[in-house]
């Protein structure tokens, strides 16, 4: 499974605010639903095609691990297309004793190698013996991958989850004579999950954290900058977890994770394309009804503390220079919020952005520029500069060419063109939004989770058209100085000869 | 307030009892009404001046697009000018028009949210233009002169050049990339497929190389434009019309094209960098679409690897081993030229030997003994059943059909597609991969750190390592 860890802001702004004309239609197109146990379901009807996007989204992510929980989402995520009671086990009641040998057996592995250089090397050896046996054991009541075996043999497409800092979301298009499959397969997942061949699986991340962040200079980059821009608050964690958390993640621990979080009254189920609202309801309700509310995902509790200087992180690598610059800003329903929206479109969205103009086009330092709002919304984030210098330019001259036109925000206004540009296109980007099964599903969920409400898509642009010139040169001076900045950057490493 | 909440409570427990007692479902033997589908159609027009026209109208949003597919690619640039295509591409679209510099080209798109880009890949060029309804007129006008009359600015053609050689510059940074290129490189070594951008060779072209690789190929008889969105038929074709007067016909001809030759020549490449993960890359030459096993080949790759979690390089690398994230083969058909067998993989470095060898014999094992019958019926089905997922909205419907006209597929192609994939038998699976998988013959490049190997790459064959150097 893909997981989006850097869920782009750039793509969820863009498309937030409704034309007054499209925005009151997809108003009115919107059917909602809550169940009594809590889940909120949201429809669309389009007849477009015989298909149907299909989309649960839990309002829990990696915000919501614990220090020793750190990587738990992301692993939930792959562990929730393992099966369940019904799914992906020959004999359930035979498979559950070796689970338990397998879970024990594994914790004692753990506790020895935790031990580090006091740990008994033989003992070591003998634990990861017995587990390679019960393992082996088990996986002759496994039937590998069946839950997405019967989805694809029944046309499922796009069958996918991922893992972000404030949600997580598992989905699926299906030919529409067959949203019954759906209900079945994903109310016995809420109910019946079993997280088996757990710590294979959790090699597989192990490969997927080298694959993306240990090989890669540019995903290390970017997990070290927002561990230093983030010194208290989880935002600063990676989705992935460390490899040294990973390590330690157990079947155990990621139970009581998925029971503490996964139910119906944290989830946001978005159904969008050929169907009957109605009989849609009545078959929500019959599959997912009597599935019993958890308790509410509990708020984080830590406030990121005020920032008392620049911080500055570099990471050297087979790889030449990038350039991330992030400032601490405030999240919805701050208005200010909506002030970096148009910062964000201003500076850095398209040929004719102010960044793009000075960077890439006059003074040619760098051959990409973008911003971004990262690494999630329900919490106080940053607005993130971004950029790509060309050689033989410095990091250095572009940070310094970029700081430039930060300073002109403060001091000379946006014009009127400029703003109508950014609502032009935000009218754009809704209407082209409302185009796919797929585009209204994440959107929906996404604002009905993060937002407090999938109105938020209608309503983001009116918003957005109530900031003045004066607004943007407030915000600027508030946040974008030098205080409030993390800076990173890749360095090549030079190799001897 | 208490007493409220205890018979929510109540009321609640009663539910979930009632319904839990209702008979469970399988979704393993469950049963569905038919599904109702056909495949839309496009209206096929050619314009007076030659230009083919794929018409389908829309009207939920008020938006149109328009995709060209023009005649035109990286094969037929000159010996010595590779990246021409590329650069020509994208400075028709950065350089503005003759009548329209390129700052006001784009602040009136960007200002109408309209978007108009450019791009030329290895066999096809492609135009597009996005936009509401209500820009229609004045978007159009500037994606015809983006087709007719870019000017290919002087500063603008600078600017990309030194764009393509910093991305050259940056193509060692990502492992994953290196691999890709380097096995393409091999596969296709003596064709123009297998040719690859150099600084020098960007260094070598001219903005008057970019002009003639323009007229050369941008003519209406070797355009073919995929319409889709809130329009009429009349209203549109008279505005192309008139958008498109004047663009002259002329006769094209297209450079020849050496294909690499049949014979197979394996071989083990190794890139040394210092990383914890190998990347991992085999496979071979291909064929093309003309071959009658297309749908047996497209059954069997489904099956060894290209079938997401079902297939058993997923099932076995990845599911039962957990020495991958991602592992896949993709058996991809040539639309033009032969296209390639590839399969890849991304594992720790101390696992890279068993990776492989693993890897190895399971494409081998495609060629041993017949897939089983299970395999077989999962993978029709899964193709079959999600064929309408081409044609979920109309403008992929109609670059669909836009696009096999382009590369000349035979008539019924699509409409004939799901019963051809029904006809394949668990015999005829067995037949191509025994013909077209060469497991002892294929190419193997690795990317990683070779003193971290669990075994020496050598147990596949003589190692030859590639040195990397910058933008080379």
């Amino acid at each position: 499974m893909k997981i989006m860890l850097r869920i782009s802001l750039l793509v969820l702004y863009s498309s937030l605010l409704a034309t007054l004309a499209f925005g009151e239609g997809l108003a009115d197109k919107v059917k909602e639903h809550t169940l009594k146990n809590g889940m909120k379901l949201l429809m669309v009807e389009r007849h477009n095609s015989p298909t149907v996007a299909l989309w649960i989204r839990y309002k829990v992510g990696s915000v919501n691990e614990r220090s020793d929980e750190r990587g738990l989402a992301h692993m939930l995520e792959h562990m929730l297309f393992k099966g369940t009671k019904n799914i992906g086990t020959r004999n359930y009641a035979a498979e559950k004793p070796l689970l338990a040998g397998i879970e024990k057996t594994a914790q004692e592995l753990m506790a020895e190698k935790l031990k580090r250089d006091k740990a008994d090397k033989r003992k070591i050896e003998t634990l990861s013996k017995r587990l390679a046996s019960l393992e082996a054991e088990e996986d002759a009541y496994v039937l590998p991958n069946e839950f997405s075996q019967i989805y694809a043999k029944n046309g499922g497409s796009s069958l996918n989850a991922f893992t972000a800092k404030d949600t997580t979301a598992y989905m699926v298009s299906l030919p529409s004579n067959k949203l019954e499959l759906w209900a079945a397969l994903e109310s016995d997942r809420m109910r019946n999950a079993v997280l088996r061949q757990f710590y294979t699986e959790r090699n597989v991340v192990m490969e997927e954290r080298r694959r993306s962040y240990d090989a890669e200079p540019s995903g290390k980059l970017w997990e070290d900058f927002l561990a230093a821009a983030f010194i208290a608050h989880p935002y600063g964690q990676p989705t992935i977890g460390w490899m040294s958390d990973i390590e330690n993640l157990s079947r155990t621990k990621a139970e009581s994770f998925l029971h503490r979080f996964y139910a119906p009254n944290n989830a946001v189920v978005a159904i969008i394309g050929d169907i009957d609202p109605q009989k849609t309801v009545a078959l929500v309700e019959k599959y997912f009804a009597s599935i019993p509310p958890g308790r509410q995902v509990p708020p984080v509790a830590v406030d990121e503390p005020k920032q008392n200087g620049e911080r500055r992180i570099e990471v050297e690598g087979e790889a030449e220079p990038e350039l991330l610059i992030g400032f601490h800003k405030p999240t919805l329903p701050s208005t200010d919020d909506y002030v970096f929206d148009v910062l964000d479109m201003l500076l850095a969205d398209g040929r004719t952005s102010r960044l793009y103009k000075k960077l890439v086009l006059e003074k040619q330092l760098a051959t990409d520029v973008s911003t971004d709002v990262a690494p999630g919304i329900l919490y106080p984030n940053l607005f993130i500069i971004s950029a790509t210098p060309r050689s033989p330019h410095t990091v250095k001259e572009v940070e310094q060419a970029i700081y430039e036109e930060v300073e002109r925000l403060k001091t000379e206004p946006v014009n009127q063109t400029e703003l109508q540009r950014i609502l032009n296109n935000l009218e754009a980007a809704e209407i082209h939004a409302m185009g796919s099964n797929g585009g209204l599903a994440y959107r929906l969920t996404e604002y009905e989770a993060t937002a407090g409400t999938w109105r938020y898509f209608t309503e983001h642009r009116q918003r957005v058209a109530k900031v003045t010139p004066e607004d943007v040169i407030r915000v600027a001076r508030k946040y974008l100085d030098r205080e409030n900045r993390t800076v990173g950057i890749i360095t090549k490493r030079e190799k001897a000869q | 307030m208490k007493r409220i909440a205890i018979i929510t409570l109540i009321i609640t427990l009663f539910l979930a009892a009632s319904a839990a007692c209702a008979a469970p479902v399988n979704p393993r033997t469950m049963t569905f009404p038919p599904l109702k589908f056909q495949i839309p159609k496009s209206e096929r027009i050619v314009m007076d001046n030659g230009i083919t026209v794929y018409l389908l109208e829309d009207h939920e949003l008020p938006v149109v697009s328009i995709t060209a597919y023009i005649g035109v690619g990286s094969v037929y640039e000159p010996a010595g000018k590779t990246g021409l295509a590329g650069l020509t591409g994208a400075v028709m679209r950065s350089g503005g028009a003759i009548d329209l510099p390129p700052e006001s080209m784009d602040s009136e798109l960007e200002f109408m949210a309209s978007s108009v880009e450019s791009s030329i890949g290895t066999d096809v060029g492609n135009a597009s233009m996005s936009c509401l309804k209500k820009n229609l007129d004045r978007t159009l006008q500037i994606f015809s002169r983006l087709l007719m009359a870019p000017a290919f600015r002087e500063d603008r053609v600078e600017l990309a050049r030194k764009k393509t050689i910093e991305a050259l510059r940056r193509e060692n940074d990502n492992p994953k990339e290196v691999a890709d290129r380097e096995l393409n490189k091999a596969i296709y070594r003596g064709s123009q497929l297998g040719r690859h951008a150099t600084i020098e060779s960007v260094n070598a072209i001219t903005r008057a190389d970019m002009v003639s690789f323009h007229s050369s190929f941008f003519r209406p008889n070797n355009v073919i434009l995929s319409i889709a969105g809130d329009f009429t038929r009349n209203e549109i074709l008279e505005k192309l019309n008139r958008v498109f007067t004047g663009w002259k016909q002329e006769r094209i001809s297209f450079p020849p094209v050496a294909l690499p030759g049949p014979e197979l020549k394996p071989a083990v490449y190794l890139v040394q960098k210092d990383i914890n993960q190998s990347v991992i890359r085999m496979g071979h030459l291909g064929i093309d679409k003309s071959n009658p096993d297309i749908y047996a080949l497209r059954v069997m790759d489904f099956i060894l690897g290209r079938g997401g979690f079902e297939s058993r390089l997923m099932s076995e690398v990845r599911t039962s081993q957990g020495l991958a994230y991602n592992v896949e083969s993709d058996f991809s058909i040539g639309r033009r030229y032969p296209g390639t067998f590839v399969a890849e993989t991304e594992t720790k470095a101390e696992s890279t030997a068993k990776a492989i060898g693993l890897m190895k014999r399971i494409i081998a094992g495609m060629t041993e003994r017949p897939v089983t019958e299970t395999e077989l019926r999962q993978a029709k089905d899964s193709i079959i059943s999600s064929f309408i997922f081409g044609f979920t909205n109309t403008s992929s419907v109609v670059n669909q059909q836009a696009m096999l006209d382009y590369y000349g597929y035979p008539k019924g192609y699509l409409e004939n597609y799901r019963g051809k994939i029904a006809a394949v038998a668990r015999e005829d699976v067995l037949r191509v991969a025994r013909k077209y998988l060469h497991p002892e013959k294929m190419i193997l490049v690795v990317v990683g750190d070779g003193k971290k190997f669990d075994k020496p790459l050598s147990l596949f064959g003589e190692v030859r390592e590639i040195k990397l150097k910058e933008g080379q």
